[in-house]
């Protein structure tokens, strides 16, 4: 069905495959800039993956002006603010952003404050508030999950408050997204299952939520199912890089998806157990996913009937909520399945949180954004119900 | 029929329709604007849930509700324990929600379509923190739920409340305590 009314921008270009970063000179050139701020973390570093892009470099006329290792796993305001300082003293002209969400959002928070002229990100948090072109951004994903390196949105962690505070403006996507299976062929196992399933949960909201649309919906369609053929060959060999590459495009469809449509009630209790709790956002999204879809049933009972379809499952002509169960029983048996292979913890529990935070983050929960875009209503006592149910 | 038809074609080929339909919709969203902020301060009075919603909130929390770009806006502050609606215009609002133009706005205002959905086809924008807006739009559904006939409720909130007898009293008064609340804020206006 085509929505009364809905917009899609995508202005993100794409460079996919072997050997894609070595590309990063040529289009800084293209882009007019000479200098970048390399922003990553220190996982990336150990791994050795900064060398493929340090390589690039080596033989060409731009320059890293400095290669930023201290994002954290949940990205700071701290840690953006001090970031801006350092891009304008070291006079740099764009940010490369090499990690996982923390390090392209960093880097997104970092951009915000040096365009817009500004001393604290937190001052510029909302809705399609920030007004001034963004200095140029290559991202550069070394995890298949955030999709970041195609969104609108930027996550930075409020340390003061406590809460992970969400940035949403056309300006914050990247000019360019780098997919090179390279720089996810290091990430282990565990964590290749939460950001897959954090890429999964990106393209079922989108495709479930009230912002969906036609163009969103090709998107997530293509993210479901190369999720369905790469996730859990990736994660029983990462060394294999066609299906590193294929998670590598599912994230990043499924990242197309969610920038324009949105995501709902998963990501808000992601959100706020990551919040409270610092636990990781993949494995939270994981164990949220068939709780969400089970709450929203009622509601959408056609769209999550078709994505059964979608992860492999046959239409067997049922009625739309009975086949929405059978999507739900497909996503638990993947979890199961990915807990057998990486260990990848399936209840709240198992992913060691303890169960007297489950009233803080039900009520961090109700007040995340994402909530605007859920099908059905979810108050605190809702949100508390589920979370016992998840745990 | 065809010549009213006509007639109704020649009128909004005249060069003032324009300017005066935007007059009209930006009069009519006035009136609808200033009797919703007078409809906080009568609910939050009145509504054991507004309350309960509201109790969290520091006391001088300022929002503001309106339309890009020339307005109308309202702007409503947390005081003690209710909400007072500080008069039209933006007052240094720490959050704000915004329809893009007055036709975005006007379904909502006349119960056609909740703010949600207007904001899931890309009709609204919010300056401020976030969680505080969440805050804002729970107590701005429990305000429409008072306000609205029940029969419309459907179309403005994702689930439609079931109200009890003391909620249906407290409605009553709503309706009762609106009108001459909403004539207060329009002469001190």
């Amino acid at each position: 069905m085509i929505p009364s009314y809905y917009q899609h921008f995508c202005p993100v270009k794409i460079l996919s495959g072997n050997k894609a970063v070595s590309n990063i000179p040529f289009e800084m050139n293209a882009m007019g800039c000479k200098k970048a701020m390399i922003v990553t973390d220190k996982g990336v570093i150990d791994a050795g993956l900064i060398n493929i892009v340090k390589e690039a470099f080596a033989d060409s006329d731009r320059q890293i002006g400095y290669i930023f290792d201290e994002t954290p796993p949940d990205s700071s305001n701290r840690m953006v603010n001090k970031l801006a300082k350092l891009f304008e003293k070291l006079s740099c002209d764009c940010f490369v952003a090499v990690g996982g969400g923390s390090a392209l959002d960093t880097a997104k928070g970092a951009n915000i404050v040096v365009s817009e002229g500004t001393d604290d990100i937190l001052k510029l948090q909302g809705n399609e508030i920030i007004k001034k072109d963004l200095k140029p951004m290559i991202a550069v994903p070394t995890t298949s999950g955030t999709g970041s390196e195609v969104t609108k949105v930027a996550v930075i962690y409020n340390e003061e408050k406590n809460l992970k505070m969400s940035f949403v403006s056309d300006k914050l996507y990247p000019r360019i997204a780098v997919l090179d299976p390279r720089m996810t062929m290091t990430v282990p196992s565990k964590l290749t299952a939460a950001t897959g399933m954090d890429a999964l949960t990106h393209a079922i909201e989108a495709y479930t939520c009230i912002q969906k649309n036609p163009i969103d919906d090709i998107f997530a369609r293509a993210a479901i199912e190369l999720v369905r053929k790469y996730l859990v060959r990736a994660t029983e060999n990462g060394s294999d890089d066609e299906a590193r590459l294929g998670m590598a495009n599912a994230s990043l469809f499924a990242g197309i998806a969610f920038s324009n449509s949105m995501v709902g009630m998963v990501h808000s209790l992601a959100h706020a157990a990551g919040g409270v709790c610092h636990l990781p956002h993949g494995i939270a999204n994981a164990i949220f996913l068939p709780y969400g879809l089970e709450y929203n049933i009622a509601k959408v009972p056609q769209s999550i009937a078709e994505i059964s379809g979608m992860l492999g499952g046959s239409i067997d002509y049922m009625e739309p909520e009975e086949q929405a169960s059978v999507t739900v029983s497909m996503v638990k048996n993947l979890l199961k399945k990915l807990n057998r292979i990486s260990g990848l913890p399936i209840r709240l529990k198992d992913a060691g949180v303890a169960e007297d935070k489950l009233p803080a983050i039900a009520k961090a929960a109700i007040n995340d954004g994402s909530l605007v875009f859920n099908p059905v209503e979810m108050d605190y006592e809702e949100a508390l119900s589920v979370l016992k149910r998840a745990y | 029929m065809l010549s009213i038809q006509k007639g109704v074609r020649v009128f909004r080929g005249l060069p003032f329709y324009p300017v005066l339909q935007n007059r009209v919709k930006y009069t009519f969203c006035s009136i609808v604007l200033s009797v919703l902020g007078s409809a906080f301060e009568v609910v939050s009075k009145r509504a054991p849930e507004f309350n309960d919603e509201i109790s969290t909130w520091e006391d001088g929390r300022r929002f503001a509700i309106g339309i890009l770009s020339r307005g109308p806006y309202i702007t409503l502050e947390k005081r003690g324990d209710a909400i007072r609606f500080l008069g039209k215009g933006l007052l240094s609002p720490e959050i704000s929600m915004f329809f893009k133009n007055l036709d975005a706005a006007i379904p909502v205002f006349l119960g056609l379509k909740g703010s949600f959905q207007v904001f899931a086809e890309n009709g609204m924008i919010v300056d401020g923190n976030l969680s505080h807006t969440m805050e804002v739009n729970r107590v701005a559904n429990i305000v429409n739920a008072y306000l609205f006939p029940g029969i419309m409720l459907k179309n403005v909130l994702k689930r439609t409340p079931r109200f009890n007898l003391l909620q249906l009293t407290v409605k009553a008064r709503v309706y009762i305590e609106l009108m001459p609340a909403f004539l207060w804020h329009a002469a001190r206006n």
